[in-house]
């Protein structure tokens, strides 16, 4: 399986993608749904493609002014490669 | 507050090519002329996205039969709703994928009734597989959200390997391998299909082996066979909690075997909103909750995890929809799922049968004909 690393581009994977608005704010995909609030919205509207694994994990050491950027790194880590396994994000 | 369903279920039509001997429509399937049309189901699509309801799920039959299907599609994703086509692949080809990938279909869950040809067309009853064989790397190619389904049962467990080798070569996002649930046509065809402990052993241990080795690449769903489980499934999330199912004449019911149910009237999208029969009809009402509960379920600490489980399959076994589901080990009932199972272990005919070893007679079980 491939490995989350610095230079990892996350994305939604084929058939996920948003609904709703505010606190409806949702996550689709093929068998199920994630209402998402918070930190796992602020990670996973990031995942674009575009940015870099590195570059979440800065934007999200700012957003949320944290002081230890080790465990965010490895929140973000464990999140995304959790919702890897399920396939809804790619990297 | 009684919140929205989370999926429909819209079987457009009970028409299909295929005659799946484990199919889920029921015996008394509703007739062409009867089905819905293609502004009736507009409107179900637009009063279930309002209610708040996320997926559709296209089912049949087969919805590729459906000469409106686009429309179908069209309308749904124009609603809001996340768009699952549940298909065989028989009537999909590129340019129809395309227009309805277009039209904004998001995801599609392709079966297979096996991996060997010969047993996996005796199993539909018809010649099919060299098409799925053929359509599979077209949805693959497409890019859209692919899902190939194998429903598994004491005729095919015995190829598992081969049957996800099989799926696994036309590279799917997802997999999911599901043991035949006992109504329907299942159930009525039991006897053939329900699995021998060795084969459900067997099993667990091959889908938790392919689970580890295609993790990142395929996700694979199991559902498991109930009649060996401790404890009954948590059937449909519970009742007229998280499903609810619209079949091709408009009638809506809270899952796929309901009708089993003695004295449920089963309201039609024609006559009242979507969200009105959710809410309100009685027979969503009716096993809704825990007060219909007997014992043990009343008092049992699992009750609000799977909600005394299923009700058909307690109708369909004990012939008491109130009765704790017999796949519980803890129901009363239960005896009759264990001698059911015994008697089956026992059996010389535990061992598959193969048409092509000429040991399965014409009257070995019982196809799912057409509807008229």
């Amino acid at each position: 399986m491939p490995q989350l690393e610095e230079s990892s581009q996350p994305r939604l994977a084929a058939g996920c993608r948003w609904a709703g608005e505010g606190e409806n704010r949702t996550l689709l995909f093929p068998e199920g749904a994630l209402r998402l609030q918070d930190t796992g919205r602020a990670i996973l509207e990031r995942c674009d493609g575009l940015r870099t694994f590195q570059q979440i994990v800065e934007e999200l050491q700012i957003q949320y002014g944290v002081s230890d950027p080790a465990k965010i790194r490895a929140d973000v880590s464990t999140f995304l490669e959790r919702l890897h396994q399920k396939r809804v994000v790619d990297f | 507050m009684l919140a929205a369903p989370l999926a429909l279920i819209a079987e457009v039509t009970h028409r299909c090519p295929l005659h799946c001997v484990y199919c889920s429509n029921p015996l008394e399937m509703a007739a062409a002329k009867s089905e819905l049309g293609t502004k009736d189901w507009r409107k179900v699509f637009q009063q279930a996205a309002k209610m708040g309801v996320l997926h559709l799920h296209l089912s049949g039959g087969e919805p590729l039969v459906r000469e409106d299907l686009l429309e179908l599609v069209d309308a749904a994703h124009t609603a809001g709703l996340y768009i699952n086509l549940i298909t065989s692949g028989v009537g999909l080809a590129e340019a129809r994928l395309s227009a309805l990938l277009k039209a904004g279909l998001d995801h599609v869950q392709l079966s297979f009734q096996g991996s060997d040809e010969s047993n996996a067309n005796w199993i539909a009853g018809t010649r099919v597989h060299a098409l799925k064989v053929k359509i599979a790397p077209v949805i693959q190619k497409s890019g859209v959200a692919f899902t190939i389904n194998m429903v598994v049962h004491r005729q095919n467990l015995d190829h598992l390997e081969e049957m996800i080798a099989l799926a696994e070569s036309f590279r799917p996002q997802r997999m999911e391998i599901a043991h035949a649930q006992y109504y329907g046509w299942a159930f009525k065809n039991r006897e053939a299909l329900l699995p021998t402990q060795k084969q459900v052993e067997e099993s667990l241990r091959v889908v938790a082996e392919a689970q580890k080795r295609l993790a990142g690449r395929i996700r694979i769903d199991a559902v498991v066979p109930d009649y060996y489980a401790r404890y009954p499934k948590a059937c449909m999330g519970g009742w007229g909690q998280r499903q609810v199912l619209v079949d091709p004449s408009g009638k809506a019911l809270p899952c796929h075997a309901a009708w089993v149910i003695p004295g449920l009237q089963f309201e039609n999208v024609r006559d009242h909103s979507l969200e009105w029969i959710w809410r309100e009809s009685d027979s969503f009402q009716k096993f809704r909750g825990e007060q219909w509960m007997p014992e043990p379920c009343r008092s049992c600490d699992r009750r609000s995890q799977d909600f005394g489980g299923c009700r058909c399959q307690a109708m369909l076994i004990t012939g008491d929809a109130t009765a704790t589901d017999p796949a519980c080990s803890l129901a009363p009932g239960h005896f009759q799922i264990e001698e059911q199972l015994q008697r089956m272990n026992a059996s010389a005919n535990s061992t598959p049968a193969n048409k092509a070893h000429g040991n399965a007679p014409e009257d070995f079980w019982t196809y799912r004909p057409q509807p008229r």
